[in-house]
């Protein structure tokens, strides 16, 4: 059934987009992940313009962390003041990132900063997280438990050097706010140039380069990634009008079924086997990312409207 | 409709007059863009009167040029930058035509010389267009011309040589226009043109809108002349429906 999308212009299978939500939101809830590294380059690949894929992937996944996010607030499992400083670095990083993204469009350079980001990103995380998985499963086949570090080596001695010192209650922290204002600048970034929630950074940088507890990163990341995605929408809605409401929509639909599947699904598996598998999925959109980039193309010419006017 | 037209085509047939020599007309002169648009088929119909040709005795052949809105429209050539491809040189159009389709009643090259198409700028190769260069206006570079042709032709939004005029008889002659899900809005041309011994001796256009209409319309309108509220407005629908999904999905 041929679905017309106003703002995209362009008419689309609405069982293809609700399968495709539904797709990424099975992983995503296997994997607990956002889902928007896998979302965004589907939706290019089925030929949705890259800039709408990008900007109504941030508005779906506002709706896809709401839900996630209030089940952590409810637990106590949100720093609000962590969140807060993230999020005032995320809003800085989403404006220079939505007018980075704006200028390149009208170059014509949109398409290959959105792959070279990917293959990037995409590449490194899933490579950190292949071994670091892999490295687990060796160990627990062998039985070696790794001996935890103590609380007070967890900060390197530049990070205790940096001014600006805050105390994060929740977070049982005392440190410079430039380091949660740095990684939420930089997942804004991405925010806007990925159409990602950024958790994939943002996660591995509050674990091990603020230290924060477990029980508390991942709704801090969340309650983050909800504000910074919305202003992410409202930037790419100012300056391209690239937010196509209806398809967030109907991709939130899939995504919302999936998801129950996926985490049911995800239960059944060991914690460093879904690591392992997430990371073998990540380096798979990193490769065929990176692998469009580098064969030659079959058709060399492309037309396109005249960008951002 | 159609058969109004067809009424209309056959009284006109009947008491003709010899002032006009050709008419046309569209099964619909308004095409609405609604959420199930998935391309459009319209029916052109037309009719020589005696005035241009007898059209019981002398033999004559169609062609039909559909033109869609102008738009600034971008080629952009690939090339190896290192390891990688890149999106190197680029030339801009700035009225090339979002829609542009040429029907005949047989293959062009039988209807007339290529001459006199390129007199009359019908066709792929004849279609009168300019590409913006340091210098101004300029003609464009030919590598860049038929890439922008190809690819419009494999979107379905460039037609040449595969759309049939089909001679009914008695004068009238008819045609099937397809317009592809990605067209453009905007007014359109509808050109027809008769031709003889290779030559031009009737002509007449009318036009053809494509617009979006009715919720189509409203939301396109609301995010391009209020795109802040519209992402407002987007951003209230997004926390919406994730908390109802939240809601929903526990039970």
């Amino acid at each position: 059934m041929p679905l017309y999308l106003p703002i995209a212009e362009l008419s689309m299978n609405i069982f293809l987009v609700i399968g495709m939500g539904a797709v990424v939101g099975f992983l995503s809830g296997m994997f607990g992940v956002g889902g928007g590294f896998l979302m965004t380059p589907l939706l290019i690949f089925t030929g949705v313009p890259p800039a709408v894929a990008v900007a109504t992937e941030s508005n779906e996944i506002t709706a896809a962390s709401v839900s996630g996010a209030l089940a952590h607030w409810r637990r106590q499992g949100v720093d609000v003041k962590m969140g807060i400083v993230l999020i005032a670095g995320g809003a800085v990083g989403s404006f220079i990132g939505a007018q980075v993204f704006t200028y390149l469009r009208s170059l014509g350079q949109v398409d290959l900063m959105i792959s070279l980001a990917y293959v990037l990103f995409l590449g490194s995380v899933g490579g950190l997280m292949f071994l670091e998985s892999v490295r687990a499963i060796v160990r627990n086949r062998k039985g070696i438990l790794p001996a935890p570090k103590p609380r007070e080596d967890r900060h390197k001695a530049w990070i205790h050097a940096l001014p600006f010192k805050m105390r994060f209650r929740k977070s049982r922290l005392y440190i410079s706010a430039l380091l949660p204002l740095g990684i939420g600048m930089f997942v804004g970034v991405l925010a806007a140039i990925m159409g990602v929630g950024g958790g994939f950074v943002m996660v591995p940088a509050m674990i091990y380069l603020l230290g924060m507890p477990t029980n508390v990163v991942v709704g801090t990341s969340l309650f983050q990634i909800i504000f910074v995605t919305a202003l992410t929408t409202i930037f790419h809605s100012v300056n391209t009008q690239t937010v196509d409401i209806f398809l967030a929509v109907l991709l939130l639909f899939g995504a919302v079924i999936g998801a129950q599947i996926g985490a049911r699904m995800g239960l059944r598996l060991k914690a460093e086997q879904l690591r392992a598998l997430l990371a073998l999925m990540v380096l798979l959109v990193c490769f065929k990312m990176g692998f469009d980039l580098v064969v030659e193309p079959t058709e060399l010419f492309s037309v396109g409207d005249a960008g951002a006017h | 409709m159609k058969q109004l037209v067809a009424i209309f085509v056959i009284t006109w047939l009947a008491f003709g007059s010899a002032a006009a020599a050709l008419v046309t007309d569209l099964s619909n002169k308004r095409i609405e863009i609604r959420y199930s648009f998935d391309g459009a088929d319209l029916i052109l119909f037309g009719a020589v009167g005696s005035s241009a040709v007898d059209p019981v005795n002398d033999d004559f052949d169609v062609v039909i040029v559909v033109r869609g809105p102008e738009t600034e429209t971008v080629v952009r050539q690939k090339k190896k930058v290192g390891p990688i491809w890149i999106n190197a040189d680029s030339l801009s159009f700035p009225a090339a035509p979002g829609y542009y389709a040429v029907a005949a009643s047989r293959p062009l090259a039988e209807i007339a010389s290529d001459a006199a198409f390129g007199s009359y700028g019908i066709g792929f190769d004849h279609l009168p267009l300019l590409a913006r260069t340091e210098r101004g206006l300029a003609a464009p570079e030919p590598a860049f011309r038929s890439a922008l042709f190809r690819l419009q032709a494999s979107k379905d939004l460039y037609r040449q040589e595969r759309d049939q005029v089909v001679h009914v008889g008695e004068g009238l002659f008819k045609t099937d226009i397809r317009l592809p899900a990605s067209v453009p809005v905007g007014e359109f041309l509808v050109e027809t043109f008769i031709f003889k011994n290779g030559s031009i001796v009737a002509r007449n256009r009318i036009p053809l809108a494509v617009d979006k209409e009715g919720f189509e319309r409203a939301a396109y309108d609301f995010a391009h002349n209020y795109p802040f509220w519209y992402g407002i407005t987007a951003v209230i629908v997004a926390l919406s429906a994730g908390w109802l999904a939240g809601v929903l999905g526990k039970k």
